[in-house]
């Protein structure tokens, strides 16, 4: 298993986050909130800030994919057009797009430059996934609902790199208002800095403005040697919304995790699973990729448990 | 001529909105569509509904809707062959992949995006109009200016006149699934993926759960709703007509069909005479007949609500 070949990504709205520090654990990074404009520092909104971001990360060495909006309206697809300008002269080596009409502004405009889906452009099938790659898409995030089972089928039949979410919280559904707007006490666009919880019952959820994300963390650690045999390499940790630290920790474990995995060395579960503990509010699930309830978590005995 | 669009979410429904006087009317199979089963049609029961439809001399669309499983797709198009068989008028599609193969393998059938396809701009329309789409839901979210770009695209419009909002765009929610998902498969092998309003039909409204809120600070409230409410645009109809929307679209395939029958007598009459004399439209005496309406859809949909919260912790 050739250590080199396998990406660990994750995201971040602003330069300040783009540091070597915070960013160690990772070969990619993906710039820029798709979610909200008005997020403060997004680097969707500020091009400069953005060609400086690109060159940080390539003098790091790192990979730098660059977010468009997920939702856009007409009127916003010249300045999307920009952006994806601004990315493309600074160098990065992909856009990310939510959004099929962006996956086709990019192909069209931009002809060459890789596409990734992000998983609201909804790819739950191996005919979607095909079709897409017709349009510049190199590599899909099938939508978070989609098994395993039905991923191995998509990347088979379309003949796409997969990016498959390690860990983090994943989202579970977009709006087009931002849900803070109703606390006056946590005006925008400080409120985004706050984390906001969602309680009924036993369920957590956690919201930011036009997202709802799930409570707990996905973790597929315990899985990543499956997923590692079954072909997959490109990772994704979402850690948009979370502290710096957040991202550097959790990177770490994985990245320690990958190291043993690579070398053939004892896998500390306990030790890593503990660890990572310790950066989960609300515990783990690992969402749908064994086709239960998106907010359970199946260990790697197949045991469905409490964690 | 515009037409009036309304649900069949049994076939008793389906003869309550031809006798009421709709154009048209959509179905789903059972397990395809974005319902749940109850207000699904098995293949026999479709069968009848389009005979007993092209009887009124109207149309009836097909909804298969969610996004099913890759292996399933070869399945949809042997349905979809049988339902062609039976003289089905279009189809209501969402996923890509399904799309693409329903329009390579029947060229001459009309395809509608369905709403789930959650289009908000000019590329948008371009792309699905190039995957062989003819006809664009529009989300109840989307400005008017969208619904004039949708035309530009060479698309036809249709337009939620009677309908809920969701909380989120409708296709870009899996909350319901993140606290329950069954896998059932049906005889025919179809996956019903319980839960997820995407993939199987059946939501259970957890954004109408009551929610605490709470931050680092505290609880900011207490059993808040997530947004997700009533939509009506009747005072808005003469613009759909000036726009040249193709279709007005009623919502409810889960309510009674006398209900729907009152809804759509309601909508047809004021289309005709709206048609009739478009400068002296007033909507007030139709708010009015709306009330009783909306009264008795609140109620149905209250009660549906409390029990499709109380299934999704069984
Ligand atoms: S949970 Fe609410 S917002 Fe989500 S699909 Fe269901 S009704 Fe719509």
């Amino acid at each position: 298993m050739g250590q080199l070949e396998i990406e660990l990504n994750t995201q971040v709205s602003t330069l300040e986050e783009v540091n070597a520090r915070d960013l160690a654990p990772y070969q990619a990074v993906y710039l820029g909130n798709p979610y909200c404009p008005k997020h403060a520092g997004n680097l969707l909104e500020n091009h400069r800030e953005l060609a400086e971001a690109i060159t940080r990360l390539k003098g790091m060495g790192k990979k730098a994919y660059v977010a468009t909006p997920a939702a856009p309206r007409t009127g916003e697809l010249g300045g999307v057009e920009k952006l994806v300008e601004t990315a493309a002269r600074a160098g990065a080596d992909a856009v990310e797009a939510h959004n099929l009409g962006v996956v086709r502004l990019v192909h069209r405009r931009f002809p060459g430059l890789p596409v990734h889906t992000g998983c609201f452009a909804n790819v739950y099938t191996d005919l979607g996934a095909a079709k897409l790659k017709e349009y510049g898409v190199r590599r899909v995030t099938p939508n978070y609902e989609v098994s395993l089972e039905e991923i191995h089928l998509i990347r088979e039949a379309g003949g796409l790199e997969v990016e498959i979410l390690l860990h983090g919280k994943m989202p579970l559904g977009l709006t087009n208002s931002c849900f803070l707007l109703n606390f006056p006490d946590h005006p925008c666009p400080q409120a985004c800095r706050e984390d906001f919880w969602l309680t009924t019952r036993d369920w957590v959820l956690k919201i930011t403005g036009t997202v709802v994300w799930s409570g707990k963390d996905v973790c597929m650690l315990e899985h990543l040697p499956y997923l590692l045999e079954s072909g997959y390499r490109a990772f994704r940790l979402e850690t948009l919304y979370e502290p710096p630290e957040y991202r550097r920790e959790v990177g770490l474990i994985y990245r320690e995790a990958l190291e043993h995995m690579a070398e053939g060395r004892e896998l500390l579960w306990p030790a890593w699973l503990e660890m990572l503990k310790n950066w989960s509010r609300h515990g783990f699930c690992n969402g749908y990729y064994f086709g239960q309830a998106g907010r359970m978590y199946i260990n790697q005995y197949g045991e469905p448990v409490s964690i | 001529m515009v037409e009036l669009l309304a649900p069949g979410g049994s076939p008793e429904m389906v003869r309550e909105v031809m006798e009421a006087g709709a154009d048209a009317v959509y179905v789903g199979p059972r397990g395809w569509s974005r319902r749940a089963a109850a207000f699904e049609l098995g293949d026999e029961e479709l069968k009848e509904c389009a005979s007993l439809v092209h009887s009124y001399g109207k149309k009836i669309r097909v909804a298969i809707n969610t996004l099913p499983h890759s292996r399933e797709i070869p399945l949809l198009l042997k349905k979809l062959e049988r339902f062609l068989s039976w003289g089905i008028d279009a189809v209501i599609l969402t996923d890509v992949g399904c799309i693409h193969a329903v329009h390579r393998a029947f060229p001459e059938l009309p395809i509608h995006a369905s709403v789930g396809c959650n289009m908000t701009n000019a590329q948008d329309y371009a792309f699905f109009r190039e995957l062989g789409v003819r006809q664009v839901v529009a989300d109840c979210k989307l400005p008017w200016e969208e619904l004039s770009a949708i035309r530009r695209a060479g698309l036809g419009v249709e337009v939620l006149i009677h309908a809920s909002t969701c909380f989120t765009y409708i296709g870009q929610c899996w909350m319901s699934s993140y606290a329950r998902q069954v896998w059932h498969l049906d005889a025919e092998g179809k996956n019903h993926f319980l839960g997820s309003p995407n993939r199987g039909g059946l939501c259970h409204r957890l954004c109408l759960a009551p929610w605490d809120v709470s931050c680092r600070h505290g609880t900011a409230a207490w059993g808040v709703k997530l947004r997700n409410e009533a939509f009506f645009l009747l005072e808005d109809i003469p613009r759909c007509l000036e726009l040249g929307v193709s279709t007005l679209k009623i919502q409810g395939r889960e309510y009674t069909p006398a209900l729907m029958g009152a809804a759509v007598r309601l909508y047809r009459q004021l289309i005709d005479s709206c048609l009739a004399s478009p400068r002296s439209f007033d909507p007030a005496p139709w708010y009015a007949r709306l009330e009783e309406i909306k009264r008795l859809r609140d109620e149905q949909r209250a009660r549906r609500t409390a029990e499709l919260l109380r299934e999704s912790i069984a």
